[in-house]
């Protein structure tokens, strides 16, 4: 088992590895997009990983998810992702970060 | 991921034949808007006129909008489309149909083939709309674009009635002198009901979404939504059974305080906008300026009185051309260049996510092109209009040249977008 600041020194590491994963719509990636609401590590083999969709309709949700779960397992082959989809609460342009919000006007 | 609206999306057998049947439409357009100049600054009541004004609204803009809602169905109303074998089907009795439909105008072949084509139309709408609203009966969210579009609808399936009805009239001429009541009739159902209606009720969901941008006021949607059908059914009874004179002007202020409110949901998501306008945008925010010169054209129209015939003439087709080749035709651009590249990113691109590098949607069509042709296209909508404002030949014929060669543009980067395998590098 790891200790309490590794577990979170790899859930900043799957953070930062999440930040390659782009929306192709809006060219910006998901962490600084805000999808990534929450990334648990439990010090194991396992991530959970919650996130939301700018909209339920999102016409490119399941491939944003599969991308997720495919960039987490590449880099940490032997381990398991879960990825939690939820809509509580809903994802509003304010969750952009500052970074985001300049790559949207480039 | 069950729920999810990729798994929702349509084939692109469905969706895309309807945008490239558009794109030759519009070719086929330009090349006849070049050959009837003439008939832009003459009489406009030609086969000519007639012909160009059904493949606009037909094989032009209904064709490309009918292809988006089978894609957009899974957005908007968050379920499957009811039949994709019905919608593959319905393309071609709808290719095949505008074709016969668009040559009897063009060759006057008013009495023995007008009828049949004129059927045949009418059976397509309805079946496309029949399998609009079985889909929209499992409909998970039933919001106001879901109202506009289901509305937008009932407008289409009253504008084919009224078609088939005037196109019987030119056999059996039971209308009598009513028959110019029923056109403009039909024409404000198609343009008001069916387009303008369609239009804002996709641009509600899709403006904000394109644009990122949030916290908008509904209330003014609602309010453009109950204005724009409230107009249309007056102006409708006022036609239909008054035949009142001035009451054209209260009809003509509702629809136009109906568009102002749109306008102004419209000009609220851009000031809220956290994207730069791509070329997409820039198309269909220009199409919303562009959606006052129809106003102010129908406001000459209805409120100068002692207008004099030659000048109120060139009005009423310039009313039509910034309709038609103005407001749609800037929309359908900017949404084309938004969405088609999406759909076959999906279709073509998305499996490889997180294996390969892919393009984005964006990198499938020719940006210059696309430039090109949105400054090619303005300076034909400006010389056009000039042209049959101040009946000048040669200025129609060269803006009709320009609209050949806008049409090519954008047939090129479609096809681009289409046809064009982009290299995969598959990730090590």
């Amino acid at each position: 088992m790891k200790t309490p600041a590794e577990i979170e020194k790899i859930e900043n590491d799957v953070r930062e590895l999440l930040k390659s994963v782009i929306d192709p719509e809006v060219e910006i990636n998901l962490v600084d997009l805000g999808l990534i609401y929450n990334i648990d590590y439990d010090g194991d083999k396992n991530f959970d990983i919650t996130m939301t969709l700018s909209t339920p309709s999102c016409p490119i949700g399941d491939s944003i998810v599969m991308n997720v779960m495919q960039t987490v397992n590449e880099a940490y082959p032997g381990y398991d992702t879960n990825v939690n989809l939820t809509f509580d609460p809903p994802w509003t342009p304010d969750m952009i970060s500052e970074e985001g919000k300049k790559a949207l006007n480039k | 991921m069950i729920g999810l609206s990729t798994e929702r999306s349509p084939s692109t057998k469905v969706v895309v034949p309807h945008f490239i049947a558009a794109s030759l439409a519009l070719i086929i357009l330009s090349i006849l808007t070049f050959l009837s100049a003439n008939s832009f600054i003459g009489s406009f009541h030609t086969q000519y006129i007639l012909t160009i004004v059904h493949i606009a609204a037909l094989s032009w803009g209904t064709m490309i909008i009918i292809g988006s809602l089978y894609q957009l169905i899974p957005v908007v109303f968050e379920t499957k489309l009811y039949s994709e074998s019905l919608a593959i089907f319905n393309f071609w009795l709808f290719v095949i149909s505008i074709s016969l439909f668009a040559y009897s105008f063009w060759a006057s072949k008013l009495l023995d083939l007008m009828p049949y084509s004129s059927s045949m139309i009418f059976i397509s709408v309805w079946l496309f709309t029949i399998n609009i609203i079985l889909s929209y009966k499992s409909a998970n969210k039933k919001d106001i674009s879901a109202k506009f579009i289901i509305t937008a609808i009932f407008w289409l399936m009253m504008t084919s009635l009224l078609g088939l009805l005037l196109a019987f009239n030119y056999k059996y001429g039971f209308l009598d002198n009513t028959n110019y009541r029923y056109l403009k009739i039909h024409a404000h159902f198609g343009i008001v009901g069916w387009f303008l209606q369609l239009i804002m009720g996709v641009g509600t969901t899709l403006v904000p979404m394109f644009l990122v941008s949030h916290k908008l006021d509904n209330k003014k949607i609602e309010r453009a939504y109950y204005l724009l059908n409230t107009g249309l059914v007056l102006l409708y009874i006022d036609w239909q059974f008054l035949q009142t004179s001035f009451l054209i002007y209260l009809y003509w202020t509702i629809i136009s305080l109906s568009i102002i409110q749109y306008s102004s949901f419209i000009y609220d998501s851009y000031k809220n906008k956290l994207r730069k306008l791509d070329i997409g945008m820039r198309h269909t925010m220009l199409a919303f300026v562009l959606v006052s010169l129809p106003v102010i054209f129908s406001a000459i129209i209805v409120f100068i009185p002692y207008t004099q015939f030659a000048f109120l003439k060139n009005i009423i087709v310039l009313y039509g051309v910034s309709i038609f080749l103005g407001f749609f035709t800037n929309m359908i651009f900017g949404q084309t260049y938004k969405t088609i590249p999406f759909i076959i990113w999906l279709n073509r691109y998305q499996k490889y996510v997180g294996r390969a590098k892919t393009p984005f949607p964006r990198e499938l069509y020719n940006e210059k092109i696309a430039n090109i042709q949105f400054y090619s296209y303005n300076i034909m909508l400006m010389t056009f209009t000039v042209g049959i404002l101040f009946n000048v030949l040669l200025l129609v014929q060269i803006g009709a040249s320009l609209l050949i060669f806008t049409a090519l543009l954008y047939n090129i980067n479609m096809f681009k977008i289409i046809f064009e395998k982009k290299e995969i590098i598959m990730n090590k």
